[in-house]
């Protein structure tokens, strides 16, 4: 049923269709509205689950640990500061192989203060084993939950659902939210491997001297490579359910015939697309790689899709820091090291902290990349407000 | 090599433990030690064990064979041992020792009262023959072990009844006769043969003895009753402590007038005056030191003050008075303690001009007792006691020796325990054995314990008749004690040196490296996970658990 | 003739075959209690040495379903196992959570005091060994004054946070205290524990032969004596209220705790003891006042 309404209410309606067990978590802006309307939805019987709000996402993350260790089918949403200080638990999630659920509100991270949005968050535990999917707009969000559990519960790896905070989260789109049966025949009930059971004692979390902690870790990069396959099936799977596109590793727009690919993800892709039409207007023939799955990152799909393009410009939202930026190295290393040297792969981080990202800014950067190879800058920067001694 | 779980989530039940007993530089050991109390119990019995039956499962049969291992006379020494076990138990620091003795004398009266049977340990009866001499303690118990171990044995003994002094000597008020017969009887049953009025020496010579025998055990006591010389013993009216109490326990009737002065200090003397007070004399005791000296049982003088017989202290007779050859008092002088003399006691010394006249009816002399050596040719100690060497044996090769004879005066569980001794080494010389000695276990002291698992409980104490009603005739002052009373006593032993399921090896073990064995009550160590950390040893109330070296 | 009472659990729910150091009290204490709770029960166990020691891959001695994920969050997981098993209408299970003293009055504070606030149906229990011994003998907030730790190479100027109390203001239902030399009265506080709807909070006091510099044969007298000089006291609150205090009829000096053990060493010069040693005891009394001992 198509609904005109919030990004976090469409997600919040998505998750309880997916009859999580138990849901844990603490608000954070831009986040709370999402776990705001699934108090409601369980408040109002609407989902029949144990909803904890707990003292902080440390401990939201924690609890949710403890009950898919227990069986259950679990979910929780957290934001910037809230995921980071999840952290710890986030790679115990992923190397006990825990299905668990996660939405990221994407939001920048502190100091200083802002609430406003970019990727910097989920991008600081890119390398916890958490597979990352990032959603383009509100429908996408939606889908990616249904997709999300699917992925998660066949390959025991946890799954993060990146949407950008308050330009998604807050945005009133109309959304279609299938029906409950719709779902259910998607999403079969969730089947643990290994649980905490006194019928069939287990370890879990036992610790792993030198002989042994190598191969869990080679064993979880497997999977999370593997996944690949896994996403790319649950997508194929949902879009003949549903008839929707949503989800995969990736997307393209205009990329065929394209002279410069812009390479992004999330919400921006949107104004990537308008730019990409007026551009084309104006004769010029700009095509979009969009990454839906950035973890795993689909290296061998990146690579097909643009070895044959000569100027390649990837837009950011995340940097780091004292290194540039992270999809753009991810971008660079799809290629072999001898094709690298061939070809112009610029790197823009922009909209950090809620910068906007207009199509202005887009078309003066496709026009730059034209002209050179930028090897790392940063996209609407105002200089004037910088002092140069503290450089 | 197995393959990793999912996420490392392992099946605990497929775990092979790892093994931690090679981190052990010490390994705990269980060792059985001799408690004090066996080990200053001159019958060495088994006290721990039969109190612990008692304890645990309220078996006084087991108790009994247990007790009768050793002693076959429990409830005679029920009443009459001085119980220097008493003495060295370990309970005694934590609050009061255990009431052995009365616990010994319970198990030996439940034995009298349901008419319980001593078994041999030897099916196959052995053909050699030994011949036993005397039938006290001494000669008794010898006889009772060596029957045990399936010997032929012979008992020959000069009075007319057998028992020796346990007969002839103590008071049927302390030692009923019931009691006395019972127990020999019992004995007896194990087909020993008694021949009474045969006085060995006089009667059959002794070379008949060792001709016919392949051991010879002397149990003679020393039943003479030696006087010390005063002026004026001749008269009528004197006598001998042990001559005294025989004629008595024979069921003489004596006269013995209004005053009965006794001069001694020992059991002979102590006992000469209880029965004269019985028979409702005014009776009083002289002794040349005090009462910390007198070698009679601090229990007995107790029960002599309780009975109102009068102490002289520090007086030495001079004289004996007599008119028409009857005696009709005695003259005394005061004594002052000088310094120790060899024996290590104070030695008393007359004060001049200190004589006074005790009245006196009857004066019974109970200074001494000498062995009856007539007939019969031995080495001797101090030219009295009959000289053995380790094993009893005296100059005379098969012929063993012990009691009074041996020991000087001693008690009846002195007598018992040599008896037991003689027979063990009279079957080693048979065997042609006798050098080897058996090493005892250690003896395990109080600090040794872990007195912390024990609680403090009150003391059985056995409750005797009233003077008034004990003087009345020559009942016994105690009647038979409650059995539950005795469980509960019982349970008041320590158990020092021997396990008595605590559990606290099982669960104190942070290894759980002590494991039971189901229904034995048996502990054992699993070495593959024992770190040696020494918790068990130190944990374990009774010591029984070592940590050794590996 | 024995003081205590004979009854008790031995299941070897936490089996042999775990890394402790030889007489560790905490691998005893924790077998105690898992063997009150018996079978059907979950562990969840935080990072330290009890997890280190027995929690290896692939021989760990738990024999009954075990969980471990971090150092400071498992009362949370424990939580989470709550809500799982009522979720997903399972069969009632013991929850337990557990920890050493660095855990639950440090740095997993937090998730106990949400534990215990949302009031979840989970045993929590601390084996205090009064220091972070895991990482090699560090001062916690259970660490008692006076006491040398490496990162209190002079002594411990802070006194002993009072976890217990803490848990009384959260409204805990049962918290407890115990020790292991009296398993007796640790196993029956584990099972009335369970038997209690709601959280719960048992502190047992656990002696490290490592970290407090004492033979391992003394881990039990050691406990004993911390009782008996009245610096460890022994006792059970019920819905606020004390209900039980084990009595110290014979008061030791501190001083007879403190000489057995290295950590307390320098509170004595040549034998003879200094005035810390006076403020432990005043510590002592003021127990003896407090839970009239
Ligand atoms: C009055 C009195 C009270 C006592 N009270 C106690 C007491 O309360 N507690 C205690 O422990 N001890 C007591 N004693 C000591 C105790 O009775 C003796 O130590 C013990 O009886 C010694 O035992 P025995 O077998 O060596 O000798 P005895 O008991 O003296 O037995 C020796 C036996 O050998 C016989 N005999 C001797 N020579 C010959 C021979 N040539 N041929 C055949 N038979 C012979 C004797 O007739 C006698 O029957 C008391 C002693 C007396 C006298
Ligand atoms: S015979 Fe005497 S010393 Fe031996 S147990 Fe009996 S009372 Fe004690
Ligand atoms: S406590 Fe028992 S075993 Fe120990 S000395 Fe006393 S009677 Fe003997
Ligand atoms: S307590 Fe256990 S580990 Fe320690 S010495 Fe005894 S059996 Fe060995
Ligand atoms: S500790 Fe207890 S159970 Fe273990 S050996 Fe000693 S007495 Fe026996």
């Amino acid at each position: 049923m198509l609904k005109q309404i919030e990004g976090s209410q469409a997600v919040a309606d998505a998750v309880a269709l997916c009859r999580p067990n138990v849901i844990s978590a603490y608000p954070i802006t831009p986040q709370t509205h999402i776990v705001e309307d699934l108090a409601t939805i369980v408040a109002e019987g609407r989902l029949d689950t144990e909803f904890l709000n707990v003292e902080s996402e440390f401990a939201a993350a924690s609890v949710v640990l403890g009950a898919s260790a227990a069986g259950a089918r679990t979910y929780t949403a957290t934001t910037s500061q809230g995921l980071l200080l999840m952290t710890e638990v986030l790679y115990c999630i992923a190397g006990m192989r825990l299905p668990i659920v996660l939405t990221c509100a994407n939001r920048a991270i502190s100091a200083p203060l802002s609430i406003w949005n970019d990727h910097q968050d989920s991008m600081s535990i890119r390398d916890s084993g958490w597979i990352q999917i990032h959603a383009e707009n509100n429908q996408e969000a939606a889908d990616l939950h249904f997709q999300a559990y699917k992925i998660a519960e066949k390959t025991f790896l946890p799954v993060m659902v990146c949407m950008d905070g308050f330009i998604l989260t807050h945005a009133f789109e109309p959304v279609d939210i299938p029906d409950q049966d719709k779902v259910d025949d998607f999403l079969p009930a969730f089947r643990p491997r290994a649980t905490v059971d006194p019928m069939y004692p287990r370890g879990l979390g036992l610790f792993a001297d030198p002989r042994f902690y190598m191969e869990m870790r080679y064993i979880i990069h497997r999977a999370m490579e593997k996944s690949e396959n896994t996403i790319k099936e649950v997508h194929e799977e949902f879009n003949k359910a549903f008839g929707r596109k949503s989800g995969g590793l990736l997307k393209t727009y205009k990329l065929e015939n394209a002279d410069v690919v812009i390479v992004a993800m999330g919400s921006v892709v949107g104004t990537i697309k308008d730019t990409i039409d007026l551009l084309e207007e104006k004769g010029k023939s700009v095509g979009l790689l969009q990454i839906c799955s950035f973890r795993p990152f689909p290296r061998k799909q990146v690579y097909q899709l643009l070895k044959d393009k000569e100027n390649i410009v990837v837009v950011e939202k995340a940097l780091s820091l004292g290194r540039g930026g992270i999809l753009g190295s991810d971008v660079r290393w799809s290629f072999p090291r001898t094709e690298q040297t061939d070809r112009k792969i610029s790197n823009f981080v922009a909209g950090l902290g809620g910068r906007d990202i207009t199509t202005d800014d887009l078309a003066a950067m496709v026009e730059r990349v034209e002209k050179e190879h930028v090897e790392f800058d940063f996209l609407g920067l105002n200089r004037d407000l910088i002092l140069e001694r503290d450089l | 090599m197995e393959k990793l779980p999912l996420g490392l989530a392992l099946d605990l039940r497929k775990v092979v433990p790892y093994k931690t007993g090679s981190w052990r530089t010490q390994m705990p050991v269980h060792v059985m030690q001799t408690p004090p109390c066996t080990f200053s119990c001159p019958i060495n019995n088994d006290i721990r064990g039969f109190l612990r039956i008692l304890a645990d499962k309220e078996n006084f049969v087991d108790a009994w064979n247990i007790l009768t291992r050793t002693n076959p006379l429990p409830a005679i020494c029920g009443r009459v041992c001085p119980h220097p076990c008493e003495e060295g138990c370990n309970r005694r620091d934590l609050d009061y020792p255990l009431a052995i003795n009365c616990a010994e004398r319970a198990v030996g009266d439940y034995a009298i009262d349901k008419k319980l049977d001593h078994r041999k340990e030897h099916i196959t009866p052995r053909q050699e023959k030994i011949a036993i001499v005397g039938s006290g303690p001494a000669g008794l118990s010898c006889a009772f072990h060596l029957a045990k171990r399936g010997f032929k044995v012979k008992i020959f003994e000069a009075e007319h009844q057998p028992g020796g002094m346990l007969r002839w000597g103590i008071p049927t008020f302390r030692l009923p006769r019931e009691v006395l017969d019972y127990e020999i009887n019992a004995i007896l049953k194990l087909g020993i043969e008694l021949e009474c009025n045969v006085r060995v020496g006089v009667n059959i010579p002794m070379d008949q003895l060792t001709n016919e025998y392949k051991a010879v055990f002397l149990g003679m006591g020393a039943s003479i009753g030696t006087r010390i010389e005063v002026p004026g013993d001749d008269a009528q009216g004197v006598y001998s402590g042990v001559e005294f109490l025989k004629e008595i326990n024979s069921g003489k009737q004596i006269d013995l007038g209004k005053d009965v002065v006794i001069v001694g200090g020992g059991n002979t003397a102590l006992d000469c005056a209880r029965v004269a007070k019985r028979l409702g004399a005014n009776t009083s005791i002289v002794y040349r030191r005090t009462r910390v000296e007198m070698p009679a049982l601090s229990e007995e003088i107790d029960e002599a003050l309780e009975e109102r017989i009068m102490f002289r202290y520090h007086t030495n007779p001079t004289q004996i008075l007599a008119e028409d050859g009857k005696v009709v008092g005695m003259l005394c002088v005061q004594m002052e303690m000088k310094e120790a003399d060899a024996s290590g006691r104070a030695r008393p010394a007359a004060i001049a001009g200190s004589e006074k006249v005790i009245p006196a009816d009857t004066i019974i002399l109970a200074t001494g007792q000498a062995v009856d050596y007539e007939g019969i040719e031995l080495n001797k100690r101090d030219e009295k006691w009959i000289s053995t060497d380790n094993y009893l044996q005296t100059s005379i090769p098969g012929v063993f020796a012990g009691g009074d004879a041996v020991l000087g005066l001693e008690t009846v569980s002195a007598a018992i325990g040599q008896g037991l001794r003689a027979a063990q080494n009279i079957e080693d010389y048979i065997a042609g054995t006798l050098q080897n000695t058996l090493s005892r276990p250690p003896v395990v002291l109080s600090k040794d314990l872990n007195t912390i698992y024990y609680e403090t409980q009150r003391r059985f104490s056995k409750q005797g008749l009233p003077v008034h009603e004990r003087l009345k005739g020559m009942k016994e002052i105690y009647s038979n004690f409650e059995p539950e009373e005795i469980v509960k006593e019982s349970d008041r032993c320590l158990s020092c040196g021997l396990c008595f399921q605590c559990n606290n090896c099982l669960m104190y073990c942070p290894d759980n490296a002590v494991n039971i064995i189901s229904g034995t009550g048996k502990y054992t160590f699993d070495l593959d996970f024992c770190k040696g950390c020494g918790i068990c040893s130190k944990e374990c109330p009774c010591h029984y658990i070592h940590m050794t070296l590996e | 003739m024995m003081k205590t009472a004979v009854e008790f659990d031995k299941k070897n729910l936490l089996a042999s075959g775990h890394r402790a150091c030889g007489g560790c009290a905490q691998a005893l204490a924790c077998r105690m209690v898992l063997d009150a709770a018996g079978k059907n029960t979950i562990a969840c166990v935080a990072t330290g040495c009890l997890e280190v020691f027995s929690g290896p891959y692939p021989d760990p001695s738990w024999r009954i379903p075990f969980l471990h994920s971090l150092f400071e969050n498992s009362a949370a997981v424990a939580a989470g196992v709550e809500v799982a098993y009522r979720a997903l209408k399972k069969a009632p299970v013991n929850v337990l959570a557990m920890g050493g003293d660095g855990s639950t009055a440090d740095i997993g504070f937090q998730c106990i005091s949400g534990m215990f606030e949302r009031g979840h149906n989970v045993l929590y229990v601390c084996y205090d060994n009064e220091a972070y011994m895991n990482t090699g003998v560090q001062r916690s907030s259970f660490t008692p004054f006076g006491a040398k730790t490496t990162t209190t190479p002079a002594g411990n100027r802070f006194h002993k946070k009072d976890l217990p109390q803490l848990a009384v203001v959260h409204g805990v239902p049962y918290v407890a205290t115990a020790t292991v030399d009296d398993y007796h009265d640790l196993q029956r506080k584990v099972k009335t524990a369970l038997s209690i709807h709601g959280p719960k909070y048992l502190h047992v006091y656990a002696p490290c032969p490592l970290g407090w510099g004492h033979a391992g044969d003394m881990s039990i007298a050691i406990s004993r004596l911390a009782k008996e000089t009245c610096l460890f006291p022994v006792y059970e609150i019920k819905d606020g209220k004390l209900v039980s205090v084990v009595k110290i009829p014979v008061k030791k000096p501190v001083e007879e705790y403190l000489k057995v053990q290295g950590r307390f060493r320098h509170l004595f010069k040549k034998g003879v003891p200094t005035t810390e040693v006076e403020l432990i005891q005043e510590i002592a009394n003021q127990n003896i006042e407090r839970f009239n001992l």
